[in-house]
């Protein structure tokens, strides 16, 4: 009967070696170094030797048993980080079974060294109560102490020994992990992209749940192997799942050089819909709550999206229009409202449509996928061209040429107000509002319906300033009255436009060679002839035809030139790329195998808020010497053209486009333990991306 | 409005269905299952014939460390008394098998009984383990708390610190004394589930 508690002096681990211990497991205590300077992180190992065929326990010790304790007693100022646990084994007694250890076992911990340290030894006290086990079980109790800066011990430097067991700790990784509870079992779903199993066997894979209770633990796991996936079934364990909603997970396997390795990562409950009417009322509700906030994003988006250099202009002129309209026949401004407001819903649900059908088709795209074809943006260059030389009044286009255009300025016909709904929508695509990005990023991982609503919101933000003045007198009356200026205004309002035009060129740049953009340009050149050839025909017939021909062959050849661009660059460069490197999956992975933090960057040419957060925020000298001094790994990606790879990237943080900035905060210098990822705001400044990098 | 009325039922039967327990293992807010036994004293003593009554099972071994720490301390006569006390019943059960640590005979347990100035309602002899394969007990102490009506209202560690330590029990919270609180309170029980801490169950192979 053993019911002493064996309590040893300080000096324990000089104990004997004999076959009859008076400890089934003998404790030593091992810093790094011995000696300490102010401000010091340093590890401590506690090892346990433990007596042949006797085990002590992991943190969830399983079915019985108790994981070790340790209290310190430490000088002033000084603390230690959490206990560190290396590889669990699984040790089955009779139907129970148990997580621990056997042999040898070193628990790890993080020494943090005050930054005014006193002059002389300092004693560090640990209390542990162990309880070692075979058939029987044994608590043992001890105090331990190391001496740290004592001036008469030799220097001691025990961190290759430390390093090596750090080594023997589960490597975090940024796996996606979820359980799912299916009759009696739990199922494991583990995915990445980058686990290959190339000469790994299923049979040896464990799991250990951090949480008791999730699994029943004398059941083996039954694990399959597929493409980037580990699904590990297992018998359901006794603890509701409500009170386990996520927890780490330690996954064994034995690599292809048949040695035992570990990694650890979070996972998280996703409950199974349908058959369970409990937790399945619960979440439609959760999400129903989603989608009203992304309907209203969408539409506070949509809003926003009037204003933008490329959409105001259209805009403006067809409402100081409206409001001359509106004074004679108000019925009819109303009817204009609604067509316009039809136009511009219609346009962003084809999108969504075309999008959520290409998705659907395995096509790796997301939000901006317009943008990514040179070709598109070639058209749009020119649209909004015309569109400048319209405004500037280079041409008219006289009633029966085209629906938008000459119509859109005027504000009669119900056609032209359902294209100029289409015109809005399209020379909106290039701005791509902060708010559209999360709103959008939230719509295409929803099913189709949901999506849809989410565009059809988008449009009807876009549409709701015109909608409301055409139905609502007292708006009208507060636009200015109509009369001269109106044409002086409009001749200005085509200044944003070109601007906007020549942004799209410059995206173009980024997307072609130097002789595509060439091409373009000469192709703007020379629809300004042909419109400025249509606005000047002479009076004579025979002239005038011949003039016609000459435009119509000018039109023609700027559309020839589009071809000859829709060429894409094959390595599309990241323009000034003044510091970081280049995004790949696998650089990626390596970097964050590493202990340094990982910063990454998803932009592209055409998306105007990732170029001024860049600017802004990221290429100045004190960001710049913030990633140096952190020693940050700083990846980026250019998704200007498309790429499945980094559509990939976005899809795994839930979003559909860019900019994305995410930052993996450095591991922990003890447990390898990195943190989770953290995502930044949409809209950087310098001092969010400091205050980020400074967290911890 | 009958129409809706029906509705409702439906639902709620179906949700009484989806409730019901998928398998045997004891499960908190449902029936605990019931066993017949004879205690150490020749008494026949059968769980369902209790009702009406708070009954609390106590999985021990007396060679178990955890066992001695919480009878060594007094703290689990403490607890004993205090349920006992409130007019719970208190059933002590051994599933140690034969030849295992713990296992030992009528005399024996009512020695140790007396050492130990122990005062449970019944103490029961469990070597072929079938009431701890029953309530998958899985360590000395393993408790379990059954409500007047026959439902397992808590099932786990008899305390929140799992250290072989007695000084630990000083700043412990006894999940026991707690759940009975809650249940003479009429209030849910807050700790229904606890992880069990302590030795194997010394089950025969």
């Amino acid at each position: 009967m053993v019911s002493l508690m064996l309590f040893q002096g300080a000096h324990a681990q000089d104990g004997d070696e004999e076959n009859q211990p008076d400890q089934y497991v003998k404790i030593r205590l091992l810093t790094e170094r011995n000696t300490v300077q102010p401000g010091d992180e340093i590890l401590i190992g506690i090892e346990q030797s433990i007596y042949p065929e006797w085990h002590t326990y992991w943190i969830n010790p399983g079915d019985s048993g108790a994981e070790p304790r340790i209290t310190w007693d430490l000088p002033g100022g000084f603390s230690v980080g959490d206990i560190h646990w290396p590889t669990p084994h699984k040790i089955p007694y009779g139907p129970l079974m148990n997580f621990g250890y056997s042999d040898n076992a070193i628990l790890m911990q993080k020494l943090t060294v005050p930054e005014t340290l006193p002059d002389g030894p300092l004693t560090l006290t640990a209390t542990l109560d162990i309880l070692v086990c075979k058939d029987i079980c044994i608590p043992e109790s001890g105090e331990y102490t190391i001496t740290l800066n004592d001036p008469s011990t030799p220097p001691e430097d025990n961190s290759a020994y430390l390093a090596k067991a750090q080594a023997n700790l589960p490597v975090p990784v940024p796996w996606h992990a979820s359980y799912e509870v299916d009759g009696e079992n739990v199922t494991l779903k583990v995915k990445s992209d980058n686990i290959s199993f190339d000469g790994i066997k299923p049979e040896g894979f464990e799991f250990f749940p951090l949480e008791w209770g999730l699994v029943d633990n004398p059941t083996p796991a039954k694990t399959t192997l597929y493409q980037n996936e580990i699904v590990m079934t297992q018998g359901r364990g006794e603890r509701p799942l409500d009170e386990v909603k996520s927890t780490k997970i330690i996954l064994a396997f034995t690599n292809s050089q048949n040695q035992r390795q570990a990694v650890s990562f979070i996972a998280s409950y996703a409950p199974t819909g349908g058959t369970n009417t409990g937790t399945g009322t619960k979440k439609n509700q959760a999400s129903s709550t989603g989608i009203v906030k992304a309907l209203l994003f969408a539409l506070i988006g949509g809003l926003i999206l009037n204003l933008m250099p490329c959409v105001f202009p259209v805009l403006s002129i067809k409402a100081l229009s409206l409001a001359k309209s509106a004074e004679k026949d108000p019925g009819h401004a109303k009817l204009s409202g609604l067509t316009y407001t039809a136009g511009v819903m219609l346009s962003f649900i084809a999108i969504a449509a075309v999008l959520i059908s290409l998705k659907s088709a395995g096509a790796g795209i997301g939000w901006g996928f317009q943008l990514q074809d040179p070709l598109v943006v070639a058209a749009l260059a020119y649209l909004l061209f015309i569109i400048g030389l319209n405004l500037t009044g280079v041409f008219e286009i006289s009633g029966h040429f085209g629906n938008f255009g000459d119509k859109l300025t005027q504000g009669d016909g119900l056609a032209g107000s359902f294209f100029t709904g289409v015109l809005a929508t399209l020379v909106a695509t290039p701005c791509t509002a902060p708010f559209m990005a999360a709103a959008i990023g939230y719509a295409l991982i929803q099913p189709s319906y949901v999506s849809l609503s989410i565009f059809a919101a988008l449009g009807f933000g876009l549409a709701l300033p015109y909608l409301a003045l055409s139905f609502v007198p007292a708006l009208q009356r507060i636009l200015p009255k109509p009369g001269a200026w109106m044409n002086t205004f409009r001749q200005f309002l085509a200044f944003p436009m070109f601007a906007s035009a020549m942004w799209l060129v410059w995206v173009l740049s980024q997307q072609t060679d130097s002789m595509g953009l060439f091409n373009i340009l000469m192709g703007l050149v020379i629809l300004a002839f042909g419109f400025w050839l249509l606005n000047h025909s002479p009076e004579k017939k025979s002239a005038k035809t011949i003039v016609q021909i000459l435009a119509a062959l000018a039109f023609l050849s700027a559309v020839l030139f589009l071809p000859f661009n829709a060429k894409e660059n094959e390595a599309p460069r990241i323009e000034s790329l003044s510091f970081g490197e280049t995004y790949t999956p696998e650089k990626l992975a390596n970097a964050l195998l590493t202990d340094d933090p990982v910063f990454v960057e998803m932009t592209a040419a055409w998306c105007i808020t990732c170029k001024v957060n860049h600017a802004v925020a990221i290429d100045i000298d004190s960001t710049r010497k913030l990633f140096t001094d952190k020693n940050i790994n700083y990846l980026i990606g250019d998704w200007t053209n498309y790429d499945p790879e980094i559509t990939e990237f976005l899809n795994s943080y839930g979003r559909n486009g860019v900019p994305i900035y995410v930052y993996y905060a450095p591991r922990d210098i003890v447990t390898g333990d990195r943190p989770k990822p953290k995502l930044l705001p949409q809209v950087l400044t310098p001092s969010i991306v400091e205050r980020e990098l400074n967290k911890l | 409005m009958s129409r809706k009325i029906a509705f409702i039922l439906v639902g709620m039967v179906m949700l009484i269905m989806l409730a019901m327990p998928v398998y045997a293992a004891p499960q908190i807010g449902q029936p605990a299952p019931d066993f017949t036994a004879t205690d150490i004293d020749g008494n026949e003593f059968t769980l369902s014939e209790l009702k009406g009554k708070k009954v609390i099972l106590e999985w021990t071994n007396n060679q178990c460390p955890f066992v001695v720490k919480h009878y060594g301390s007094g703290n689990m006569q403490a607890t004993q008394k205090a349920a006992t006390d409130k007019g719970a019943v208190w059933v002590s059960i051994v599933s140690s098998g034969e030849g295992m640590q713990g296992n030992v005979t009528s005399e024996e347990a009512r020695a140790i009984m007396t050492e130990a100035d122990a005062h449970p309602s019944a103490k029961i002899l469990d070597p072929s383990g079938t009431i701890g394969h029953l309530y998958e007990a899985q360590t000395t102490p393993h408790m379990f708390v059954i409500d007047e009506e026959g439902i397992l209202a808590y099932a786990g560690a008899i305390d929140s610190k799992s250290s072989p330590n007695p000084k630990s029990i000083e700043t412990a919270t006894n999940y026991v004394l707690a759940a009975l609180d809650d249940l003479d309170a009429g209030r849910p029980v807050a700790t229904s589930q606890t992880q069990p801490y302590g030795c194997a169950v010394k089950y025969s192979h």
